[in-house]
């Protein structure tokens, strides 16, 4: 099959996942070996080579591996986690998916993907809502039951976060 | 700021003010200062327009050039390191009209050019450069009278630069008092001090600084039901009187205060926060006295925050759930507000600088995991802090009076090495009733 259109299916498979808060089996699509980041971005001048500024390689709002994701999804199971208790009512919004060619390696088949996320969060009664915009660098794994989420890096359009906390994921 | 010479100076006392003053010493605390547009306007003008506030650690800018932007109220401040290696604050804000010469959060600069007009600064401040100066401006004009304005007052204490609006406020060490030996708990556990382990995450949360700074100068009875998660999961302990445990310190006068935990009788924790052996036995050298030694050999979670909006908390952790040794870590972190109900939490993640790489990595990790934007702890506090917000600024809610009345009748400790007066217990409110005694104190006088 094409490995684009398996691409994009996982990825709206897993937004779905996201947004239906049923993270246990969110958690499932990705590898052992897994490392979730977003950085923390800063206002900086224009970098001279182009791309992406500010974004700071010492400093995270996330930088995970599966053990402490499986932290965070039992948390969310306690029935105590008040920041998601009642949930977020979430939907992530994946787009501009680009997928590259994908590459044998020593862990198996991978591949380099990015996504624009914008996510919708609006919690409790209220009327506001929190509009959240990011690039989603990832690098997806083929295994035997199929694509895995080996790495990503989540690269915010956002200095001071919008928000009152991070409950959940991007 | 001088007495009588403020816009509020001339208005009634707020009503939510008059409710405080009047019953404090009862334990009685109006919800309506929470979430109060006129308390809050009075806040900025009688508290943090003449407090000392927190910038940034000097580790944030260790070469010359390096700055990073940072506020008091909506004051912009470039906290910059000039090339004579000395940190200035320089209000973000033209002579000319009033541009920003720095957009930039951080970097490194040797001059700020203004994009209006042209004018340029040194990163000290001085006025170098003014386009056609001669033809525009003349003979007359005097560029030395046109630097950037400098924060009224800027001082540092271990590595920490606090700045001060107000040109007569007492000096940073008569501010901190007895707070100063609380601090060099965590900034002299090292010769070489502390540094940070990054930019600092910055949120905005729907509630108060108060509110915040409430959970952190006193608040360990919140543990057990707002951290309910965690002590599922065996991260917070499940004994319900743990958060009991431990000292409760104020500094009289000045408003700040500590809570040092120990070890609940028949726990099993390593002394020292569980700090790395050699991490513990170069603090042992370099405490300045020998009881903040034997305090800190037997402390397991400890917080402080200075009045007005600054907090620090230091607990023994670990990087995850199933991580097998622990691994303390190390949080500063400013409540910065930005309206009434309204904060930016500016947080940091801070370790020893000379501690071994590996641990560093890790601390890091026992930070961002529990604290911070998206903490497992903080998550729920912040939820929390947002709804009581809420509520205080409703109808109704607003004539409410909270009970701040737990361990009115503790009898001091007296046998408590340290300075401020201690209680040998945290389930009290004393930190708070201290802090809106000193609250008061400046919001009246």
């Amino acid at each position: 099959m094409d490995p684009t259109r398996e691409i994009l299916e996982v990825l709206y498979r897993e937004a779905e996942l996201l947004d239906e808060g049923r993270y246990r089996e969110w958690l499932a699509l990705t590898t052992e070996d897994v490392v979730y980041q977003v950085p923390v971005r800063l206002t900086r001048e224009r970098p001279p080579e182009g791309g992406y500024g500010g974004v700071s390689p010492s400093m995270y709002h996330l930088d995970e591996d599966r053990t402490s994701l499986e932290m965070r999804v039992a948390r969310l199971e306690t029935g105590f986690a008040w920041a998601e208790d009642p949930p977020s009512r979430l939907r992530h919004f994946v787009s501009n998916v680009r997928v590259g060619l994908p590459q044998e390696t020593a862990r198996g088949t991978e591949v380099e993907v990015r996504s624009n996320l914008l996510l919708f969060r609006s919690r409790w009664d209220r009327p506001e809502f929190t509009l959240l915009s990011a690039e989603r660098r990832d690098l997806w794994r083929r295994q035997e039951d199929g694509w895995r989420l080996a790495r990503r890096l989540v690269i915010l359009d956002h200095s001071t976060l919008p928000t009152h906390n991070l409950s959940f994921f991007l | 700021m001088a007495k009588g010479k403020t816009a509020t100076g001339a208005k009634e006392v707020p009503r939510a003010l008059q409710e405080l003053a009047q019953g404090l010493e009862e334990g009685l605390v109006p919800a309506g200062i929470l979430n109060d547009p006129e308390v809050f306007a009075w806040e900025q003008e009688r508290i943090f327009a003449r407090s000392w506030i927190y910038l940034g650690h000097a580790s944030e800018i260790p070469s010359p050039g390096d700055y990073v932007l940072r506020y008091i109220l909506n004051n912009a401040f470039i906290l910059v390191r000039g090339e004579d290696g000395r940190v200035r604050a320089l209000l973000d804000m033209c002579r000319h009209r009033g541009m920003r010469v720095c957009r930039a959060e951080a970097g490194n600069a040797s001059h700020f050019r203004c994009p209006f007009h042209g004018w340029t600064y040194r990163n000290d401040g001085t006025l170098v450069g003014v386009p056609a100066e001669r033809e525009a401006f003349g003979e007359g004009f005097r560029k030395e009278e046109w630097g950037l304005l400098p924060i009224p007052r800027l001082e540092e204490v271990d590595g920490l630069l606090f700045g001060n609006l107000d040109p007569e406020a007492p000096s940073l060490e008569e501010w901190l008092g007895g707070a100063k030996w609380y601090l060099e708990l965590v900034t002299k556990r090292s010769p070489e001090g502390l540094e940070v382990l990054g930019p600092p995450q910055r949120f905005v949360v729907p509630t108060d600084w108060k509110l915040a700074l409430e959970t952190f100068i006193s608040d360990s009875y919140h543990t057990l039901m707002t951290h309910r998660s965690m002590i599922e999961l065996g991260i917070a302990p499940r004994d319900a009187k743990y958060a009991m445990y431990g000292e409760q310190i104020h500094i009289p006068g000045k408003g700040h205060g500590a809570m040092v935990v120990g070890g609940p009788p028949g726990a099993k924790l390593p002394p020292f926060w569980g700090y790395p052996a050699e991490m513990m036995e170069r603090a042992q050298a370099s405490y300045p006295t020998r009881e903040q030694w034997e305090v800190a050999k037997e402390t397991r979670i400890f917080l402080l925050t200075l009045f007005p909006n600054f907090s620090l908390h230091n607990p023994i952790r670990k990087p995850d759930h199933l991580y097998p040794t622990p691994v303390p870590m190390l949080t500063f972190r400013v409540w910065h507000p930005l309206g009434p109900g309204r904060i930016e939490v500016i947080s940091w993640g801070m370790v020893e600088k000379d501690a071994p790489e590996w641990f560093k990595e890790k601390a890091r990790h026992s930070y961002l995991r529990f604290f911070g934007s998206s903490g497992t702890f903080e998550q729920d506090d912040t939820e929390i802090w947002s709804h009581v917000a809420q509520n205080a600024g409703s109808t109704l809610g607003r004539r409410l009076r909270f009970n701040y009345q737990m361990g009115r009748n503790v009898p001091q400790d007296p046998n408590w090495p340290g300075p401020g007066v201690a209680y040998p217990i945290n389930f009290t409110d004393e930190n708070l009733r201290n802090f809106y005694r000193r609250y008061l104190e400046l919001m009246l006088g």
